[in-house]
């Protein structure tokens, strides 16, 4: 378990699986060996009416932890992150008189896995509801685990291999959060960020994969 | 204090007076009440003057004489109520006057003689008295023994009862230990050690049945038979038939033996060597135990001969017969049997060719791994959901809300097998045995820096460590060389005096070279420990000589020394096949002779020719004495 930064990178004029192409090669020159597929899902529950005070409930796995589910909170001023196991699904599906899913708002990030020495390189396609949204870059730097520390070396090597469109500062969620130790959640948290972003996209920016 | 708290209770006529009449109204005529003097009267009236006996005479007399003055007064006022008693009283004054009379004829003795009468003797015949004694005691006596003859046989009665009899005593003695369940009209029990985590396959039922037909029919119940009872009693009221391949003893039979001799030499005395007897006169507690261990065996054996199969190991393991063959290390091997031996064949020993150690603590080891496996099966730890599954380990089941990630998650499915932990534990068994071997014999062979080794009291089944110490004795407290060899499964860790950690494989001669390097290390540094402290100094020391004779194993090692005045050098090289060498150089030599080449003395202190000094002439207990000598006679000389 790592630091793990979250950056979009824009398609510009590509469709989809060309970026992840472009990417796949450019960090497989840097001499990463594929490691398998990931895959990080989001489903987005909103509290029945009769609930009162409504709140949305973010119910997210990551396949880097296939033993753990992730759920967030929202109500109004707070979020609540929990970390749970598999059981937390069933649990929902309880509840469904209370908490109901959208169907078309469910976020998926999928792709290759990549293994680079210390770092760990995802290159996930975005699909909001089967629409392809854009393309997200995960690396995690596994030995370290508080962000600051190795933030400038990650800035580093994402810029090496993304070029300009690297990011130049650390993720909004991250910023207050530098010097803490980071945790698992705190991955999940960036990716609902994102995942946010790309569903208050219009509908027309995402090209069709 | 019987008397305060005593109650008193006074005695009275009642105050009413008898009735007399009653009325038709129902009013009552009372009689008037008597008078003193009637009432007196009517009281000596009771009174029986003729009933009265010798003892309490004298009472009387004296309650007359009271009453004389009564009677007077009572005759004056009516004779009637006193007639009798005057009557009476006139009789017995008549009485009392013979006697009077006769007393005083009597006490003249004149005419009247009192002479005691003679009673006749009773005739008492010691013979006689001693015969109705005995008879009496005999009375006596039988009526005690019939009572205790009776006691006797009514407690033996029940004393067999509750031994042999109760079939249902024995039964409840059963169920206190081991599963009983009825089926229609038999009564089947457990043994299998399923209720306690064990997931073999194999039943271990027993039936239970009344033993009725054992009984010998004579035995009277009134014969006590106090000492020939309790011999023929241990065959109890209850019998438990067991099946046949769960009869006789078994056990794990774990071997280590180098090479692979003997790679046929199965037991031949195993299963299905004769219908096994049932023995009778085990009682069936021991049977059932037996019972239970042979089941145990078998699953254990069962169990390691499925991972034997299953396991991928760089040298196949072996299944023939009731053997599982491993290889522990190159070379040795590691020999699992099931030995079942059924009943009765107590006089032949199993194994008459005692070809290894049977390793009762490799034996106990895969008791104890079987008995952790069941312990797991059944006791799942705590706490867990209620709606959760059961089995995953407490590490798995935190897995989840501490977000492990998929390495962690896949170390936790890798889980040894027992025949994998047994045979780490031989291969560590035999690492431990050639780290003593190889350490004993350095410790014999080299005798002048003592090495002394110490292994912890503390270690696992898969780890241990010694602690060896280097030093020369009589300079133990100049210097000492430690060494702490950690001894793993397949490997020795040792860590020397500067914390260099090496690392070695299971051959035992790895260590024994590191020893001996370590040895002339210790005697370098002793020697300039030793200079240090003569005030002579080290010039220069070298661990690992380039120069010289090239060495089969290691590096000679060396130093230089110098006298504190400088004009005397000692060269040490210690090398681990030659062992020690000491040379000495003059500077500037004692005599100096001018010659054509060197005209003036003071080119000698450039440095002369080194001469070796043979160590083994010179005095002193070993090479630290000796050098501290060499040095002693050196510097004095200067």
């Amino acid at each position: 378990m790592g630091v793990t930064i979250l950056t979009q990178f824009p398609t510009e004029n590509r469709t989809g699986p060309q970026t992840i192409d472009v990417l796949s090669k450019r960090i497989s020159a840097l001499g990463a060996s594929q490691q398998g597929q990931f895959l990080v899902d989001c489903e987005t529950y909103t509290s029945a009416p009769q609930l009162g005070h409504q709140r949305i409930v973010h119910v997210l796995h990551n396949s880097e932890q296939p033993a753990t589910v992730f759920s967030i909170l929202e109500s109004g001023t707070k979020t609540i992150p929990l970390a749970t196991d598999g059981l937390f699904d069933l649990l929902m599906m309880k509840m469904s008189s209370f908490y109901t899913s959208k169907k078309q708002t469910k976020a998926e990030s999928k792709g290759p896995r990549f293994e680079i020495g210390d770092f760990c390189v995802k290159l996930g396609t975005v699909t909001i509801s089967s629409n392809f949204k854009g393309i997200l870059v995960e690396v995690e730097y596994r030995p370290c685990v508080v962000p600051v520390m190795c933030w400038d070396l990650m800035k580093e090597f994402l810029q090496g291999f993304l070029g300009l469109s690297g990011p130049t500062n650390p993720p909004a969620y991250l910023q207050n959060r530098m010097q803490e130790i980071y945790s698992p959640l705190d991955t999940v948290h960036q990716y609902l960020e994102h995942f946010t972003m790309f569903r208050k996209m219009p509908g027309g920016v995402g090209m069709r994969p | 204090m019987s008397y305060n708290s005593s109650v008193n209770i006074s005695v009275e006529a009642p105050i009413e007076n008898q009735i007399q009449e009653i009325t038709y109204d129902g009013t009552e005529i009372y009689q008037p009440p008597l008078t003193l003097s009637e009432s007196l009267a009517k009281y000596a009236q009771k009174i029986d003057f003729s009933k009265t006996t010798e003892v309490d005479i004298k009472k009387e007399e004296a309650e007359e004489a009271k009453s004389d003055a009564d009677n007077k007064d009572a005759l004056q006022s009516s004779l009637w109520p006193w007639d009798s008693a005057r009557n009476k009283l006139r009789s017995a004054l008549q009485e009392v006057c013979v006697l009077a009379d006769v007393l005083a004829i009597a006490k003249d003795k004149r005419y009247l003689i009192l002479d005691s009468v003679q009673q006749e003797p009773l005739e008492t015949k010691p013979m006689v008295q001693i015969y109705a004694r005995k008879k009496a005691l005999q009375g006596a006596a039988n009526v005690l023994l019939t009572g205790a003859e009776k006691l006797k046989t009514s407690q033996n009665e029940a004393a067999r009862n509750r031994a042999t009899l109760d079939f249902h005593i024995e039964l409840l003695r059963l169920r206190q230990n081991w599963r009983l369940k009825k089926v229609s009209n038999t009564i089947i029990g457990d043994l299998s050690y399923r209720t306690a985590g064990s997931k073999y396959l194999q039943t271990g039922t027993f039936e239970v049945t009344k033993a009725e037909d054992e009984e010998k029919p004579g035995s009277p119940p009134t014969s006590p038979l106090p000492a020939g009872s309790a011999p023929s009693k241990p065959a109890s009221a209850l019998r438990v038939s067991i099946p046949s391949e769960l009869q006789g003893v078994a056990y794990i039979e774990v071997l280590c033996q180098k090479d692979q001799e003997d790679l046929c030499s199965a037991n031949i005395n195993l299963l299905g060597s004769g219908p096994p007897p049932s023995n009778p006169d085990m009682h069936w507690q021991q049977k059932l135990e037996a019972a239970q261990n042979v089941l145990f065996c078998k699953e254990l054996f069962n169990q390691l001969a499925k991972e034997a199969v299953q396991l991928q190991a760089p040298v196949p393991h072996m299944v023939v017969g009731n053997q599982i063959m491993a290889t522990v290390l190159p070379g040795i091997q590691l020999i699992i049997g099931l030995c079942h031996s059924t009943t009765g064949d107590k006089k032949q020993p199993n194994p008459p060719p005692a070809k290894s150690e049977h390793d009762h603590v490799l034996e106990h080891s895969l008791h104890q791994l079987l008995r952790e496996v069941h312990h797991r099966n059944t006791h799942h730890p705590f706490p867990h959901p209620a709606t959760g599954p059961l089995g995953p380990s407490k590490k798995r089941m935190m897995a989840g809300p501490m977000a492990a990630d998929r390495y962690e998650l896949l170390e936790m499915t890798k889980s040894e097998t027992l025949l994998e932990q047994i045979v780490k534990q031989a291969q560590h068994f035999i690492m431990r045995m050639r780290t003593e071997y190889v350490l004993d014999t350095i410790a014999k062979e080299v005798k002048d820096p003592l090495i002394s080794s110490h292994w912890n009291t503390l270690n696992s089944p898969t780890q241990s460590c010694v602690k060896i110490n280097i030093s020369t004795h009589g300079y133990d407290a100049l210097c000492r060389t430690p060494l702490v060899i950690h001894v793993g499964e397949k490997s020795l860790k040792c860590i020397c005096r500067d914390g260099k950690v090496m690392n070695m494989s299971y051959e035992p001669q790895e260590l024994r070279d590191l020893i001996f390097c370590h040895i002339n290390q210790h005697q370098i540094l002793a020697v300039q420990a030793l200079a240090k402290t003569m005030g002579w100094q080290a010039l220069g020391n070298s661990n690992h000589l380039g120069t010289g004779s090239v060495e089969p194993l290691g590096n000679a090692s060396s130093c230089l020394l110098s006298s504190p005045t400088g004009d005397r050098i000692i060269a040490v090289r210690c090398e681990p096949q030659a062992g020690t060498q000491v040379s000495v150089a003059h500077t500037p030599r004692t005599d100096f002779f001018p010659s054509r080449l060197v005209t003036e003395k003071k080119w000698e202190h450039l440095g002369g020719q080194f001469r070796d000094v043979r160590l083994e002439k010179m005095e002193g207990r070993n090479f630290l004495h000796k050098m501290e000598l060499l040095m002693a006679s050196l510097t004095s000389n200067s």
